[in-house]
């Protein structure tokens, strides 16, 4: 049956509606949750606030699990699932940038925009930073080209380039969330308690 | 008290949520793998055997061939020797070794058109509609009685004797019409043509659209 949109199930010229509508619960949980604070953000590197990493991680491990499992009941085929293609360095470059961004500025993209939403002005600033990186990329594009398509490995995930049974990927990622939990709360507790 | 108990369940409300994490997880690697089916479930494509509507008579494709009905396609399922020895008009041939090739779904696996399939008689082409409905394809149709139906109704009617009903003499009289149109002459036809006419359809090119698999853009 699923996935929806692309078996017809719900016609292609919707995926623009449901994708605003999403965006906007998306939001307003992002705003509900705190996460249009830059101290909560900046938590997750100082030590003080780990809330980030653990609704991200559960977020991830409960829809995976709950796919594989919608996948072996025949509600859903996995193959059909959209993977993000890797280019190489250009993931490990932009990675390392938007991380130093991250830890400088206190939000990524997404919780920045809410929080201008909110009126924040750090969050302001923040957006006109993005923009002027943006122009920067676009006029350095043609230096910059051979990293953006270069390094070009394909929709590969995890499984495929490991060779391993999704079922234990997932299994072993969840370990790896509940390990990163509780080492997070031990983290939490050394550190001096922040009000903010 | 009751609130005492609440908060000493409560405390553990992180390992349990915890347990029923690694427990769903683990579940997942328990589970008894099974081989998926691919395309349609066996009952459904039961009952769609069981079921004659896949049937079309020589009668109607001999009606739409005549009236150039842009909207199906004939498929030849016999060998290549066999289809360039005769076959209808327009068909094209996909042997049923060749059924399941990328080149042949294209053909097959779409739902602009109506795909007529046939063979010497239909049971050649009833193996090849078993493949392509458990496949799920759409609008597979199957020739009843394939070519030898066809000469025996539509090239060479069988005239009716003085004793039967108006209609069948009403089927008669189109059923010749129609081996005129393809290429029959008759003698009585024959003195006031003069000379032999054939007619042949001309060819019809089928184009097939690709169905393209767009994929789902994905980001954050």
């Amino acid at each position: 049956m699923g996935p929806l949109i692309p078996n017809g199930v719900i016609p292609m010229e919707w995926d623009s509606i449901i994708a605003i509508l999403i965006g906007i619960v998306f939001g307003f949980i992002l705003e509900a949750s705190g996460f249009s604070s830059s101290r909560k953000l900046a938590g997750v590197f100082y030590g003080y606030d780990f809330a980030v990493l653990k609704v991200f991680f559960t977020a991830a491990v409960v829809s995976l699990i709950g796919l594989y499992y919608m996948d072996y009941l025949g509600y859903l085929d996995i193959a059909q699932l959209y993977v993000h293609p890797l280019y190489l360095w250009g993931a490990i470059i932009g990675g390392i940038i938007m991380g130093a961004g991250f830890v400088a500025g206190g939000f990524c993209p997404g919780t920045s925009l809410c929080a201008v939403a909110i009126g924040k002005i750090d969050a302001m600033i923040y957006v006109v930073g993005i923009m002027i990186g943006v122009f920067l990329f676009s006029e350095l594009f043609p230096l910059l080209e051979p990293i953006y398509n270069g390094y070009f490995y394909g929709n590969i995930t995890l499984q495929d380039s490991l060779g391993i049974n999704p079922y234990w990927a997932v299994f072993i990622f969840s370990i790896i969330a509940i390990v990163a939990f509780v080492i997070s709360d031990i983290v939490r507790k050394k550190q001096k308690k922040i009000f903010y | 008290m009751v609130k005492k108990k609440i908060a000493k369940i409560l405390a553990f409300r992180y390992k349990l949520l915890a347990g029923i994490l690694i427990l769903l997880a683990g579940g997942l690697v328990l589970l008894p793998k099974y081989q998926e089916h691919e395309g349609i479930k066996p009952q459904e494509l039961l009952s769609n055997v069981i079921s004659p509507e896949r049937y079309i008579t020589t009668d109607q494709v001999a009606h739409k061939l005549i009236n150039r009905d842009p909207s199906f396609i004939l498929i030849d399922v016999r060998d290549e020797k066999s289809y360039a020895n005769y076959s209808l008009p327009n068909a094209l041939n996909i042997p049923l070794k060749k059924l399941l090739d990328e080149d042949s779904k294209s053909y097959l696996n779409q739902n602009q058109f109506d795909v007529v399939l046939y063979s010497n008689d239909h049971f050649y082409a009833d193996q090849a509609w078993i493949l392509c409905n458990r496949l799920g394809f759409k609008n597979i149709r199957v020739l009843k009685g394939g070519l030898n139906c066809w000469f025996k109704t539509i090239i060479n009617p069988m005239k009716p004797s003085e004793n039967m009903p108006t209609e069948a003499f009403d089927l008669y009289s189109t059923r010749k019409a129609s081996s005129m149109y393809f290429g029959v002459v008759y003698p009585e036809q024959a003195n006031v043509a003069g000379s032999e006419t054939k007619i042949k359809a001309p060819k019809r090119v089928i184009t097939v659209q690709k169905r393209k698999k767009k994929p789902a853009e994905g980001g954050c």
